[in-house]
């Protein structure tokens, strides 16, 4: 008989294969679904990116032909929205130059694109609160294939070539296409994929087990009957590849509607196109078969007691003890992980680092059982109450059975406490250098057009009406001898109290002088716009006068008046500065904004809030993969605790018949099923944090993590999880009481 | 009130009440009459063999006298009290009180030894682990098993797991013990020898015993023979 039509037959007809097979079909959905979405995020980014390479400006060229345009790039902000500002001036001529997707025309000089959302905010505010900054009139929008994402904030400035920032880049045309995959993402989904595959693999696993000593016995009789080994695992496989190819179909076919939902969860400053997380057919279709293939090579090894040993699968099996060595594991792959964390420095110790990692999460594969082997020996020793007794010694039989139904949500709380170590820790470092104060706003430029930004803001302000002015800080070299030195700002004592991270500490009472954090010897000190110019000597009688540095991590900078600048030292780099309170940022950001004419203009502030973002971004991200996690590795659990209620049908039917209450065997149960699962959730936990500890050494040497209760989370998250998932065992031991002596 | 249909009532009939009884038993599976109308009364410490073809409600009869089914009409009374009315947990403690249980075969918990498995209705009628066990150990002696109580059921022969599952039986001092099959899957001699021990011990222990079995060779070894066809007692037919 045809094995597929025998299959058919046996899930026509018997309810629990059939559950099983559905079972079996959604773990292998759900994870093909996953799979699908977290292969294609960096695919998404690297979509994403082939739509803005446009706005960056094209670092590769020189090669690939003459200079064309010029071109600035730069991050302005509004309400807390970034908005990418790309400024262009054409060195040809313009028709010449080929347009982005979604770019309709080139603007010409004092002509503005503007992104459809961006063009909203815009009309919906002064345009001295937003408008202005562009310092043109808006001839266009630009189209979706321009943006990064829907609701992009982007505006595209036209200039004349000889009107363009010091940082803007000359290029052949905009660069187009040719985006990388986001590195971060793909680790992330590297480490999502492991995460979450290897709860649904046991769900899968576990589902099977709620028929293995049906299918088992069913098997046996088959061989016992004459069937070949070659039959009867054609049989299996036939069952199996229904469940798995349907799953693994359905998985597939459920696909978009994760992904758009994937779409509103916001990475990178925005969401995403539904487009984006299209995967190329190369790679969907092996991630599609790859599934089911796993589920099948499972059951097939599954297989092997029964095809060797017909009688044996109904009989008992036997009990080696697991071999102490197993618990050196953890240890040693702890130790080799120490090791190179603490060696690792070029792209080679990385390697090795995620090699240690992965040690690390495979020893737990081998402690685990054994752990959860000596708890049975315990309970088997200290019991008291039968409940106690038939868990210890199941504990004690099957350890590997016991603990494969917590492996997923180990595995989950591992990764989760990791995380939630690291984030809190990342965060604490997250900061600024930068001398001035979170409110000033600020341009790095050169002298000769600080100057003229200087005019320009304060024109405008002036005509805003605000009381805030810009001047320009210029920077200069204190140098000592040939290669000692320090950089100073150009600024008077009063004005450096305002605009910077530091205390005078009545300095500006006395007479103009130089100012330094410590203290400072003049004798010998030239001073230069540049490192490594001739410098002009500094009058050795200049007065010095300590200050506080007040603000955190602000690098060393010392202070020269301009009233000591020594005459023929003009600053070539000169940065242009305007203090703004709470209720004139914007405002002011328009001025100076609108003068800059597409030069950076940099906050402290904007710089942490960038951080803040990405760090929520990762945060957002690791929250909905643990839960997920924390999900399919529960109905895994649930799955294999049901699994193992209706291996033991027959003993228990037994038992329940001569009287044993349900509630003594429910209580067995659910300690057989959460104790290894808390055990292990506790030490997944800390060797979690321990491992996160390791990591952020590798980042940061000095600072020490920040440990917050939250880390404890996962554990909680984790048990809790184990404990609902042991408490299905009541149901499925009712299902039982109710025809105790059924034969299967 | 039904008579007995049954020639030959136990031999203490006269003097007590009955063990256990049944009065106008029916259990229907659908259409099927798998108990038909049964009255059987059982004495206390009396071994009854229950016989007869395949479907003919054997099993059904021992499972609505021992509370595992419920009738669908008649009465089941323990020492003339009805107990069939009673509520899913009374009547599991019934059974683990009152009733001991042999089944044909594999109903040992595998994980636990045989010493374990026969002190596991001591233990969960809240007697002491040390007296359980030492109890467990007097009752695998008194069957044979000395020295064998560490064994698990796998590392057992069937008749020796069978004597395991006889010791659980009569551990607590049930008043009445069910077998069903008790020797199904044991070769004739193993059979008659398992058969033995059961007899012997509960008759020593004063417990009424009802075997189900197809072997009518091993039916003529206990006292009493009913037997049973198409869900009724079959009349003249009697044991020794
Ligand atoms: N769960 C059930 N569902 C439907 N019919 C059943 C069920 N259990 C028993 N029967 C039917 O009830 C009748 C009596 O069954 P029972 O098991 O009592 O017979 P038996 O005398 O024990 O047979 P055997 O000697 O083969 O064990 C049979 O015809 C059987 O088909
Ligand atoms: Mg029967």
């Amino acid at each position: 008989m045809n094995s597929f039509r025998l299959a058919l037959r046996v899930l026509r007809g018997d309810r629990r294969t059939r559950t099983s097979a559905i079972l079996t079909g959604l773990g292998v959905a759900v994870a093909t679904g996953l799979v699908l979405l977290l292969v294609s995020l960096p695919f998404a980014t690297e979509a994403r990116g082939e739509r803005s390479t446009w706005q960056e400006p094209s670092y590769g060229s020189g090669e690939d032909g003459p200079a064309t345009l010029s071109l600035a790039s730069s991050e302005d902000y509004t309400g807390g929205d970034k908005i990418t500002r790309v400024d262009v001036a054409p060195l040809t001529d313009p028709g010449s130059i080929a347009l982005p997707p979604g770019v309709g025309k080139l603007p010409a000089p004092g002509e503005v694109l503007l992104s459809p959302e961006l063009a909203r905010l815009a009309d919906g505010m002064p345009g001295s609160q937003l408008g202005e900054r562009f310092g043109g009139d808006v001839v266009g929008t630009l189209g979706e294939d321009a943006l990064k994402f829907p609701g992009q904030l982007v505006a595209l400035v036209g200039h004349d070539a000889d009107d363009m920032p010091v940082t803007a880049f000359q290029q052949n045309g905009f660069a187009l296409g040719g985006a990388e995959q986001d590195p971060l993402l793909q680790l992330l989904a590297g480490v999502g994929v492991v995460v979450l595959i290897v709860p649904s693999l046991v769900l899968v696993a576990s589902s099977a087990r709620l028929i293995a000593a049906r299918r088992e016995r069913r098997l046996a009789a088959l061989r016992l009957a004459g069937a070949t080994p070659r039959q009867v695992i054609s049989m299996v496989s036939a069952e199996t590849a229904i469940a798995a190819v349907g799953g693994a179909l359905l998985g597939a076919a459920a696909s978009p509607l994760l992904h758009k939902l994937a779409t509103f969860v916001p990475w990178d400053g925005g969401t995403w196109q539904a487009s984006d997380f299209q995967l190329p057919l190369g790679v969907a279709i092996p991630v599609v078969l790859l599934m089911p293939a796993l589920v099948l090579l499972a059951a097939v090894l599954g297989l092997r007691r029964v095809m060797w040993t017909p009688l044996g699968a109904t009989g008992s099996h036997e009990r080696k003890p697991l071999h102490w060595w197993r618990l050196l594991s953890l240890p040693l792959a702890g130790l080799f992980f120490a090791v190179v964390v603490s060696t690792a420095e070029d792209e080679m110790g990385m390697m090795l680092v995620l090699l240690g990692l992965a040690l690390i999460v495979a020893s737990a594969a081998l402690v685990g059982p054994w752990v959860t082997s000596a708890i049975g020996g315990i309970f088997g020793r200290i019991w008291r109450r039968p409940s106690v007794l038939l868990a210890g010694r199941r504990l004690r039989d099957d350890p590997k059975g016991a603990y494969r139904a917590s492996a997923g949500v180990v595995l989950a709380v591992f990764t989760g406490s990791m995380a939630l170590t690291l984030m809190p820790s990342f965060e604490s470092m997250a900061g600024s250098s930068s001398p001035f104060r979170d409110s000033v706003l600020y341009v790095p430029t050169d002298a000769a057009r600080a100057e003229r930004i200087v005019a320009e803001t304060n024109a405008t302000l002036e005509r805003y009406g605000q009381r805030e002015r810009a001047i320009g800080v210029g920077e200069v070299v204190l140098a000592k001898g040939e290669n000692s030195g320090q950089q100073a700002l150009v600024l008077d004592c009063e004005r450096a109290e305002g605009l910077l991270r530091l205390d005078m500490a009545g300095a500006c009472a006395g007479t103009p002088g130089v100012y330094s954090e410590y203290p400072m010897e003049l004798n010998g000190v030239t001073v230069s716009a540049e490192w490594g110019t001739q410098g002009v000597p500094l009058p050795a009688d200049t007065p010095v006068r300590p200050f506080e540095v007040t603000g955190e991590d602000m690098y060393s900078t010392a202070i020269i008046d301009p009233a000591v600048l020594p005459e023929g030292v003009s600053p070539s780099e000169v940065t242009v500065a305007v203090p703004t309170t709470q209720a004139n940022r914007e405002v002011v950001r328009t001025a100076l904004a609108a003068a800059a004419g597409g030069a950076q203009i940099e906050s402290r502030e904007m710089r942490i809030w960038d951080q803040q973002t990405q760090l929520s971004d990762l945060r957002r991200v690791t929250v909905i993969g643990l839960v997920a996690a924390a999900v399919l590795s529960g109905c895994s659990a649930a799955i294999a605790t049901a699994g193992s209620v209706m291996d033991r049908r027959r003993t228990f039917g037994a038992l329940i018949a001569a009287g044993t209450p349900v509630r003594v065997l429910a209580r067995a149960l659910r300690t057989e099923a959460a104790m290894p699962a808390l055990v292990a959730t506790i030490g997944a936990g800390v060797v979690g944090v321990l491992v996160a500890i390791g990591l952020y050494s590798l980042v940061e040497e000095e600072s020490s993590v920040v440990l917050t209760p939250w880390i404890a989370a996962p554990v909680v998250l984790g048990a809790g999880v184990a404990v609902l998932a042991a408490s299905v065992c009541r149901p499925a031991l009712n299902r039982v009481r109710a025809e105790p002596l059924a034969d299967e | 009130m039904p008579t007995q249909t049954t020639q030959s009532p136990g031999p203490l009939a006269t003097s007590t009440r009955p063990a256990l009884s049944g009065r106008g038993l029916v259990k229907r599976y659908g259409a099927q009459h798998a108990l038909a109308g049964v009255d059987i009364d059982i004495q206390p410490g009396e071994a009854v063999a229950i016989v007869g073809p395949s479907g003919s409600g054997k099993t059904s009869l021992l499972h609505v006298l021992a509370g595992i089914l419920p009738a669908d009409s008649g009465e089941v009374l323990l020492a003339g009290t009805r107990i069939d009315h009673l509520g899913k947990a009374k009547r599991s403690e019934l059974r683990r009180t009152e009733f001991g249980f042999v089944f044909q075969s594999g109903m040992l918990v595998a994980e636990l030894s045989a010493e374990e498995n026969a002190a596991l209705p001591l233990l969960l009628g809240g007697v002491s682990r040390g007296q359980a066990l030492a109890d467990a150990r007097q009752w695998l002696d008194r069957l044979g098993l000395a020295g064998k109580g560490a064994r698990r059921p796998g590392e057992l022969s069937g008749g020796e797991a069978q004597r395991v599952a006889i010791a659980r039986a009569l551990a607590h001092q049930p008043s009445v013990i069910f077998a069903d099959e008790p020797t199904g899957a044991l070769d004739t001699r193993t059979g008659r020898d398992t058969m033995n021990a059961l007899l012997g011990a509960a008759a020593e222990n004063g417990a009424a015993v009802v075997i189900v079995t197809h072997d009518r060779d091993l039916a003529e070894s206990v006292p009493r023979m009913v037997t049973i066809r198409d869900g009724r007692i079959a009349t003249g037919v009697t044991g020794s």
